[in-house]
């Protein structure tokens, strides 16, 4: 029985103990993180994109054997990247690479941003393409991207979506047909956040208007597009099933599998579609807002340094982003392997999906129209405009026009 | 010399503890309540401003805040009514001469074990397709729909499932209380003539105080502070119709960005929440009856 107490006392101690020398040792982590060399032999990259999170650790791995430096790539869910950013910038494990989405983001973490004006490699940048803070080059675009009405040609004629008219009759023809004509899907960009662009973006100066709106120069209700806007959403509203019930998944799924003829989405999508195989031929087409022919192209997301770091680190940061963007081995990756449409001069597009390639040639052309939710106030997307659709979508008598309103409410309550 | 070697073990299963909890509850709660006076978007490099009582006083005229105080409150009560009622229905139920007691308590038991994340999933399921499958084959459609795409029944659906989840969790704690009640007062009362609704009234109501406090206190506090289910089943939604307080602190910090006002929101949740439980905890403690 001694023995026993014995043995108990001295397992709880040894316990005990190695909590607290548990704890003391991450304590050290945080703290050497800013300052002693310690880390500096290698580099962690956190970023938000899901889709290339497997790509991106062979890229690394790939890297670490042709120079000896380590790279740490941190996983994400994408949904919750935000949080854990900012958690880990604040308990001082931040990473030297990591992702920015929009220059509201990057006003936010502004001290966090290292200027790579001065760099070598971002000469090659293609012309506007950068993330500017004030003077200052923060974050160098992942790649191209676009959306848009991505249909199925066997269920699709472009030319019976060219317009209100025809895209309002086309979603009838579908509906009676028993087919989802138009999918969108719950989430708050697929849902209300890509799709509520086109008004903004169809303006003369869509940044200005901004301003404008968040001065209050401008309101939603008074300005054409959003009411064509509002009974555009009413058409799909009376003649599709509720995108309340679908996920991003139940989405291209449905779509894969010819039970929706149209959806709203991205380039993005077709990594999904190519992994169903589907057996029909699909492309992208412009939202017919008054009369837009031109797809929603901009950049998704930023790679930018983490200033806090110490040089030596932020020097190898920079090194990794140079040979990701300009060493054969890089640029294969981010061609092949992410399948990105480059946002640099001097890499070559590869072979693109139907839908990348749809981008590219507008992108090449000039001919589109600029994604206006990188210039929203932070967050408006999920935290206000999400509600509202979500909202019109429950209330069958909601209208268009109070869509609009609404709308205009949860902007100047985001932008307070 | 024995005394000592009290305060020994004492102090060796004390002290981790304490050390812990101090660590990891006191110490944040102390700098949270600093940081609600201040104006700070939560990242380190930005400045904090010192705002006084400015976010106290403007969550009074959050309207969000406010919907979703009253959610939360309705919520609470909807829940810890069905919860108790529905745990002690089990709890009588299994402790009677059912042949299948074992197996059902175990049953019962069981939607406690799956997580919070996992169960709201699950039940996403189930409105969105069996839901409105028996909608369609019995044709009671206005009860059996998706219950989550509406904003009246979104905070039904989570009671429900809250019910579901939590009510196997105190029909343990009222297997407890009944089993502890001796046979021989019941018998007593039977002899006396008492019939089965008297004697659950008057004796094991009574004799099960302790197990109320107990019961009552868990869903309480457990219903006040939900966000697992809450976040998996709607993530607040449709249009921030069942958004509960913790969601709305969450939303506050980490989605608009405000992290001093949501502290401060924080703040004010856990007084409302120790000045209910506690009340709560009066009130029935002093209904507890000595054997």
């Amino acid at each position: 029985m001694a023995f026993n107490k014995k043995f108990v006392t001295g397992m709880t101690f040894a316990a005990t103990i190695s909590l607290l020398a548990a704890c003391g040792g991450g304590g050290d982590e945080g703290g050497s993180e800013g300052g002693s060399g310690e880390e500096s032999e290698g580099i962690t990259i956190f970023q938000t994109k899901v889709e290339i999170s497997d790509q991106l650790e062979a890229a690394a791995e790939a890297y670490t054997e042709e120079t000896g430096v380590p790279v740490e790539v941190i996983g994400t869910t994408g949904d919750d990247y935000a949080q854990q950013l900012q958690i880990r910038l604040n308990n001082g494990t931040g990473p030297s690479i990591m992702s920015v989405q929009n220059a509201e983001v990057a006003e936010r973490l502004e001290s966090y941003l290292y200027d790579l004006s001065g760099e070598d490699f971002v000469s090659n940048l293609a012309p506007d393409m950068g993330l500017m803070l004030d003077d200052k080059l923060v974050g160098i675009p992942y790649s191209v991207e676009g959306f848009g009405i991505v249909y199925n040609t066997e269920m699709v004629d472009p030319a019976d979506i060219a317009d209100y008219d025809s895209f309002v009759s086309t979603l009838e023809d579908f509906n009676a047909e028993g087919i989802n004509g138009f999918g969108l899907s719950s989430e708050a960009y697929f849902l209300i956040g890509h799709i509520s662009n086109y008004p903004f973006s169809l303006q003369e100066e869509p940044v200005e208007f901004m301003e404008q709106l968040t001065n209050g120069e401008v309101t939603l209700t008074e300005t054409e597009e959003f009411l064509r806007f509002g009974e555009f959403m009413e058409a799909i509203r009376a003649n599709t099933p509720t995108p309340l019930n679908t996920t991003y998944d139940t989405q291209v799924g449905d779509f894969a599998a010819g039970q929706t003829a149209m959806i709203h989405q991205g380039n993005w999508a077709a990594g999904m579609l190519e992994d169903f195989e589907v057996d029909f031929e699909y492309a992208m087409a412009p939202f017919p807002l008054e009369g837009n022919d031109k797809l929603a192209v901009g950049v998704g997301s930023n790679w930018a340094v983490n200033a806090e770091k110490d040089q030596e680190e932020i020097d190898a940061a920079i090194e990794f982003l140079d040979w990701l963007h300009n060493s054969e081995t890089g640029q294969r990756f981010i061609v092949e392997e992410f399948g990105f449409i480059p946002a640099m001069t001097n890499i070559e597009a590869g072979d693109l999906d139907p839908l990348s390639q749809a981008v590219l040639e507008a992108s090449n052309s000039g001919e589109t129209i600029p994604w206006a939710h990188n210039y929203y106030p932070a967050n408006v997307v999920p935290n206000d405009f999400t509600p509202v659709a979500e909202s019109f979508f429950v209330n069958e008598d909601m209208t268009g026009e109070e869509l609009v309103e609404n709308l205009q409410a949860a902007w100047e309550n985001a932008a307070q | 010399m024995a005394n000592r070697k009290k305060v020994g073990w004492y102090l060796i299963f004390t002290v981790p503890l304490l050390l812990i909890f101090t660590l990891i509850v006191l110490v944040p709660f102390v700098i949270g309540i600093y940081y609600a006076f201040f104006q700070w978007d939560g990242i380190g490099a930005n400045p904090m401003v010192f705002n006084g009582l400015d976010n106290f006083v403007r969550l009074m005229e959050d309207e969000r805040f406010l919907r979703s105080a009253w959610l939360t409150v309705l919520f609470t009560v909807l829940s810890v009514i069905t919860v108790n009622a529905a745990g002690l229905a089990f709890a009588l139920l299994v402790t009677s001469k059912l042949k299948l007691a074992n197996l059902a308590r175990t049953m019962l038991f069981m939607p406690y074990l799956i997580g919070g994340l996992i169960l709201g999933y699950i039940w996403q399921f189930v409105f969105l397709d069996v839901f409105t499958l028996i909608g369609d084959v019995t044709g009671l459609e206005s009860i059996f729909f998706n219950w989550l795409n509406n904003e009246d029944f979104a905070l039904f659906a989570l009671v429900f499932v809250f019910t579901w989840q939590m009510a196997g969790y105190v029909m343990i704690v009222y297997i407890a209380g009944i089993q502890g009640i001796p046979g021989e007062v019941i018998e007593a009362a039977r002899i006396d003539g008492a019939s089965g609704w008297q004697r659950f009234l008057r004796i094991t109501v009574p004799l099960l105080m302790p197990a109320f406090t107990i019961s009552l206190f868990l869903t309480l506090s457990y219903g006040f502070k939900i966000y697992d289910v809450n976040l998996s089943l709607t993530g607040g939604g449709p249009a921030n119709a069942t958004e509960l307080f913790a969601m709305n602190i969450y939303n506050e910090i980490f989605g608009y960005g405000n992290y001093g006002y949501g502290q401060a929101k924080a703040i004010v949740f856990f007084v409302i929440i120790a000045a209910i439980t506690l009340t709560q905890v009066y009130i029935t403690k002093k209904k507890e009856v000595e054997m």
